[in-house]
């Protein structure tokens, strides 16, 4: 039996559909460096959009089915790899974070949630994935970024630019590194907005797959300064499940509907307890209050955290719960969420801003 | 100016219509106070012409004319809303 052509085998594989793109694999661009030998052995590249990619594992088994079936097939080999694309099918990059592909924030509305263990995590879970990720603290008055990743170091400078502080395989920068110590930073709203845009403009971010920005509590200047300076690839809002925390989120979702930033979902946090002494499971603030606003505002629900003594302990230690104990059930969540985050980012990638001439 | 939507429609406004539709507290008049563009009848050419549009983050676009005058925040939706 001879080999299959190129074709026969692209067709096959075209019959694989990304879930969350809603289209197949083939006109998405995914498979790449194809080849198929006379003996009738099959290799090619399996492009994912994300190395965070939840589906991963299946697109390959469900790639080696689709062409192990043509006949004349004698082998099948998947390379599985990762490439992150650019937000918004932009023809150029942005003026402002040129080298950053994707910009999520993570914000609350109301404030003591959990926004920067999530965001931390979340960072610390895509760069485990394989990605390159920053994490910008935008918040100006109550940085916990430099403590929850054990970096209370000063930014060195090189040509008039901050260097971002490398942690965990991070990148960093929080206005706690800038202004570290004690001493509180007494700003009024337009300085917390020149704050903020100095740390994405005057810090050396160099080439990122994502951007995971800790936004403060709040409607107010840090979201707008925010929203109005990079386009945004979308918001991860976080809550906890009682009605005066998911309430706050709301708001904080639908402001950045207004600014056109896309909700990429709900996260609840503090979502249950288990004792250490009964084993019991407690439900301290509720429980799925996040997935039921989620379903009433026509966002996805991205998962829910439970409380765990570890969490707050690796964060006072300055190592993520997911780098540090990645068996608990606390990080097991947060590396799902960030999936999740990273599929959601995906998909607007291939969303297209309007186009605007002037004659 | 021709804006392309990201549904694939199409929408083209002048300068002068644009000058007149500025959404500013200036222009538009706030607590209270009537606006510039609800006291004068005429602008001038050099208000009326485009100088320079950027992006506001990814909802609205900030337009310069002339004049010098940019202080107008253009959301998508009011954009939308004048063509139609």
């Amino acid at each position: 039996m001879s080999a299959p052509s190129s074709q026969q085998v692209l067709d096959a594989l075209g019959r694989i559909k990304d879930p969350d793109l809603g289209r197949d694999v083939v006109s998405l661009g995914m498979i790449k460096e194809l080849d198929v030998s006379p003996q009738g052995k099959v290799s090619f590249t399996f492009e994912l959009t994300t190395p965070a990619c939840p589906v991963r594992d299946r697109f390959k088994s469900q790639a080696e089915d689709a062409v192990g079936e043509i006949p004349g097939v004698t082998g099948v080999e998947v390379r599985m790899t990762a490439n992150v694309r650019p937000a918004f099918m932009r023809p150029k990059p942005s003026e402002v974070l040129p080298g950053v592909k994707q910009t999520i924030a993570v914000a609350s509305g109301k404030g003591g949630v959990g926004k920067s263990t999530v965001a931390v995590n979340l960072a610390a879970a895509l760069r485990k994935s394989g990605a390159s990720v920053g994490l910008l603290d935008a918040d100006i008055y109550g940085p916990s970024v430099p403590v929850m990743t054990g970096s209370k170091v000063v930014p060195q400078q090189s040509n008039g630019r901050l260097l971002p502080i490398d942690a965990h395989g991070m990148k960093l920068m929080s206005f706690g590194h800038i202004n570290p110590g004690s001493e509180p930073t007494i700003y009024r709203g337009p300085m917390v907005g020149k704050a903020i845009e100095a740390m994405m403009v005057q810090v050396d971010w160099g080439q990122l797959d994502y951007l995971v920005i800790d936004l403060p509590p709040g409607t107010g200047d840090a979201s707008l300064t925010l929203a109005q300076a990079v386009p945004l690839t979308g918001v991860a809002i976080v809550c906890t499940p009682q009605d005066v925390a998911t309430d706050i989120a709301i708001k904080a979702l639908q402001m950045f509907r207004k600014l056109n930033v896309t909700p990429l979902g709900l996260i609840e946090n503090m979502s249950w307890y288990v004792c250490p002494s009964c084993g019991h499971r407690h439900e301290i603030f509720s429980h799925g209050g996040a997935e039921s606003a989620a379903k009433r505002l026509g966002v996805p629900f991205l998962g829910a955290i439970p409380l765990e003594e570890g969490i707050r302990e690796d964060a006072d230690s300055g190592t993520p719960v997911v780098i540090s104990r990645p068996e608990s059930a606390g990080a097991k969540a947060f590396v799902e969420i960030a999936s999740q985050v990273a599929a959601r980012t995906s998909i607007q990638s291939f969303r297209q801003l309007p186009v605007i001439n002037v004659h | 100016m021709e804006i392309t939507w990201e549904d694939g429609s199409r929408s083209t406004l002048s300068g002068e219509q644009l000058r007149w539709a500025c959404p500013c507290a200036e222009c538009r008049g706030e607590a209270g106070m009537a606006g510039r563009l609800s006291r004068v009848k005429t602008l001038s050419d050099a208000e009326l012409r485009i100088r320079d549009v950027t992006l506001v983050g990814q909802y609205a676009l900030q337009i310069a004319f002339e004049s010098g005058h940019a202080t107008g925040i253009y959301t998508f939706s009011l954009l939308r809303h004048l063509v139609a």
